[in-house]
Order: C-alpha cells, then sequence, then structure tokens
C-alpha cells in the first residue's frame, strides 16, 4: 500500500494529521523527515505522545529517509509522510525522484510570512522554492483535511 | 527555582483569557505571550523583550493545557536555552497538549459529568444537579490548569517528564470507559424524563422548529452548524420558560 501523503506541516504531528488524515486513510505508520528532530530524544519523545500507540512513528534525516524510501514505498501497511518546512520538502524531492506529490497541509505564521491561504503563510523566497517544485513535475496542492478542496499551486503562490 | 512572587497565579488568572485574541495568523499565541509575561519579568534587560515577543508567536493547543507550555518556555527561558530551541519546544508542544486535552476534557471529563447531570435531573434531583454539575467541573478544570501551569514550570525544557506521569496516564485510561458508562447511563433515564405527555401544540411547535433548523442548515451551511443552533435555540427555550413560568 505504501505512503497515501505526503505532506509539509509545521506542527509535525497533531490531530489534524493523526485523526483527520489518519482515520480515513487507515493509516498504521508515520514517517517524520525532519533533520533536528532525527536527532533529538525530547522532541521524538514529544511527537510521539500526539499518536494512539497502534501506529507506529519513524523518524529520519533527509539523508536517512533518502536510503529508507524503498523500504516505505514496498510496506504492505498505509503510511504518512511528514516534513516540517519547505526546504526539508525541496530536499528530499530532489534525493528521492519517486516523490511526486505534497499536500501543504500547515505553514503558519512567522516573521516575513504573508498570508496565502488561512493555513498557509510563505515568505517570497518559500513561495519561489514551491513553484519550482512544482515546475519539475511535483504535484504540490494545499489542503489542510481531508474534505476540504485541494487548492492548486497557481491559487497560493 | 523559584518564580517572581505572585507570577505564577498571575499567570494562571491571564490563562483564562487565551483564547481572547484567537485568530488564524497566531492562533493562541497572544494570549500565551500575555499568560507568560509575569513569569519573565525577572529576566535581565537585554533578554526579557525578546522571550515577551517569542512567547506570542504562534501556538496552538487545548485551552485548558497551554498553561503547561506557557510554564515550559517561560523556564527554558530563565535556564538560559538557546532561541531557537525555546520556539521547537513550543512546536512540539501543541499536537500531544492538543490530543491529550481533546482526550482528557472534551471526550472524558466533560461528557462524563454531563451524563452524569443528565442522570441525576432525570432522577428528580434538579437544579441540585445542575449547580453540582458547575462546581465539580470547574474544580476539575482549575485544578487541571494549575497542575499544568507548575509542570511547565518546573520541569522546563524536559516537560515530557510531566506528561508520562502516572496519575495522568491512570485518568486517561478511567475517564474513557467512564465517560462512556455514565453516558451510557444517562440516555434511557433522559429519554423517559423527556417522555412526559406535551400537549399538540408543543409536539407541532417541535417539529415545525425543527424543519426551519434544517432549512437553515441547508440555506447557510457555511456560517451555521448543528451544534450553535442546538445551543442558541436551548438559550432561547432556557430563558422563554423561565419568563413562562
Amino acid at each position: 500500500m505504501s505512503l497515501a501523503l505526503y505532506r509539509i506541516d509545521d506542527r509535525l504531528i497533531h490531530g489534524q494529521v493523526v485523526v483527520g488524515w489518519g482515520q480515513p486513510l487507515h493509516v498504521s505508520f508515520i514517517v517524520l523527515v525532519d533533520d533536528e528532530v532525527s536527532s533529538s530524544d525530547w522532541e521524538q519523545d514529544l511527537y510521539r505522545m500526539g499518536v494512539p500507540p497502534q501506529i507506529e512513528v519513524i523518524f529520519a534525516s533527509v539523508d536517512q529517509a533518502a536510503q529508507l524510501f524503498s523500504t516505505w514505498q514496498t510496506d504492505e501497511r498505509v503510511g504518512i509522510l511528514l516534513v516540517g518546512d519547505i526546504d526539508t520538502a525541496v530536499a528530499l524531492a530532489a534525493r528521492v525522484p519517486q516523490v511526486r506529490r505534497f499536500n501543504v497541509g500547515g505553514v503558519h505564521h512567522r516573521t516575513g510570512r504573508k498570508e496565502r491561504l488561512r493555513f498557509v503563510y510563505l515568505t517570497d523566497d518559500e513561495a519561489a522554492k514551491l513553484r519550482d517544485l512544482a515546475a519539475r513535475g511535483v504535484d504540490v496542492t494545499a489542503q489542510d483535511v481531508p474534505t476540504a478542496r485541494a487548492v492548486p499551486i497557481g491559487e497560493f503562490t | 527555582m523559584a518564580p517572581l512572587k505572585g507570577a505564577l497565579g498571575r499567570a494562571l488568572l491571564r490563562l483564562f483569557a487565551v483564547q481572547g485574541s484567537y485568530n488564524y495568523e497566531r492562533m493562541l499565541g497572544v494570549g500565551v505571550g500575555v499568560a507568560e509575561e509575569p513569569l519573565l519579568r525577572d529576566l535581565a534587560d537585554g533578554k526579557y523583550r525578546p522571550a515577551v515577543a517569542r512567547g506570542a508567536h504562534f501556538f496552538n493547543s487545548h485551552p485548558y493545557l497551554t498553561g503547561l507550555a506557557v510554564g515550559a518556555a517561560a523556564r527554558a527561558e530563565h535556564d538560559g536555552a538557546p532561541p531557537d530551541q525555546i520556539e521547537r519546544l513550543r512546536e512540539a508542544l501543541c499536537g500531544p497538549l492538543g490530543s491529550l486535552g481533546d482526550r482528557l476534557v472534551w471526550a472524558g471529563w466533560l461528557p462524563l459529568l454531563s451524563g452524569l447531570t443528565i442522570a441525576a435531573i432525570a432522577l428528580g434531583a434538579g437544579w441540585f444537579a445542575v449547580a453540582g454539575f458547575l462546581i465539580v467541573y470547574n474544580i476539575g478544570h482549575v485544578a487541571l490548569r494549575w497542575w499544568a501551569l507548575n509542570a511547565g514550570w518546573t520541569y522546563g525544557a524536559r516537560v515530557s517528564v510531566a506528561l508520562h506521569s502516572p496519575m495522568l496516564q491512570k485518568a486517561l485510561a478511567l475517564l474513557g470507559p467512564a465517560m462512556a458508562f455514565a453516558v451510557g447511563f444517562a440516555l434511557p433515564l433522559a429519554a423517559r424524563f423527556l417522555a412526559v405527555p406535551f400537549p399538540r401544540w408543543g409536539q407541532l411547535a417541535a417539529v415545525v422548529t425543527a424543519g426551519l433548523v434544517f432549512l437553515a442548515l441547508r440555506w447557510r451551511s457555511d456560517r451555521l452548524n448543528g451544534l450553535r443552533m442546538a445551543l442558541g435555540l436551548s438559550a432561547v427555550a432556557l430563558v422563554v420558560g423561565l419568563i413562562w413560568q
């Protein structure tokens, strides 16, 4: 069954991911790709806490993700791949050509970011990186929950 | 380390208004910054302002447990943690505090006590049951807020220790089944209580109201939802009932 969702969300694991997407997709594992979290025990501990015990959480750096990607892809369970920022998404897509789509699920306000959608705030630089990603054939849409419309990249960058 | 005298109490009071400045840009962020500020006043001059500003960045979680992030971030500021680590701590707390609060309060404590109260009313306890509900619910609610703020301040960046506490895990394990039992117990009692004969015009009014609500929900589904309508109509019915008596 493999990875059913590739998501950019700066809150990483939270209710919208576990319940909102996890339940309708029958997710059994979550891969969290983040260089900092993958080397921080206390952060891993906190993120694991938001997930029910029957769902496995795998932490990986971009390097590790590039190596392990094929095993997740051939896993018979359904999984979600999460990254916390645009740079990680771009780095991952560059290393792993099989990543063909990204769901922008939540990138929130920070100094320098402008509102693009209610749940998407981007700097001009980040918006340009997303357009680049799309130009290289990755399908980039914004959608916070499964019941919402998937907003095409042209409408929010 | 001891907080500034009275600072935890001030932060607790301010946390009651944490949703007052809710918006899509920062969600609870501004409220969190305001609540954290009393705990930051004894920081050195150059540290106070950036710490308060950090406190007001984007944040979202369960309102009752937000104190845990407030206490933990304030303690980490005092411990001299690097700014980006404090930002990461805040980000990492949003998810777990949200899901913990949902299970503990919205799917536990609140429906548990609601079920018991409805059952008590159906068995004839009347307004005493309502008063009891308000008192007991809020004892638990305020105790949870106070525990969260203290645990955050005590553990700082190591706050996951507090979230692993056996007491909390036991509460989580007990509240779910207890809630299911209370609601299951209340439903048949409430049905019998409500099934007292009521006049033809009352039945007609109920059918017409249900029809109007259905149409209103179809018409403005973007603005209205079932819960808001039900709460609004219940409030109207309560007022009309009191005047009519």
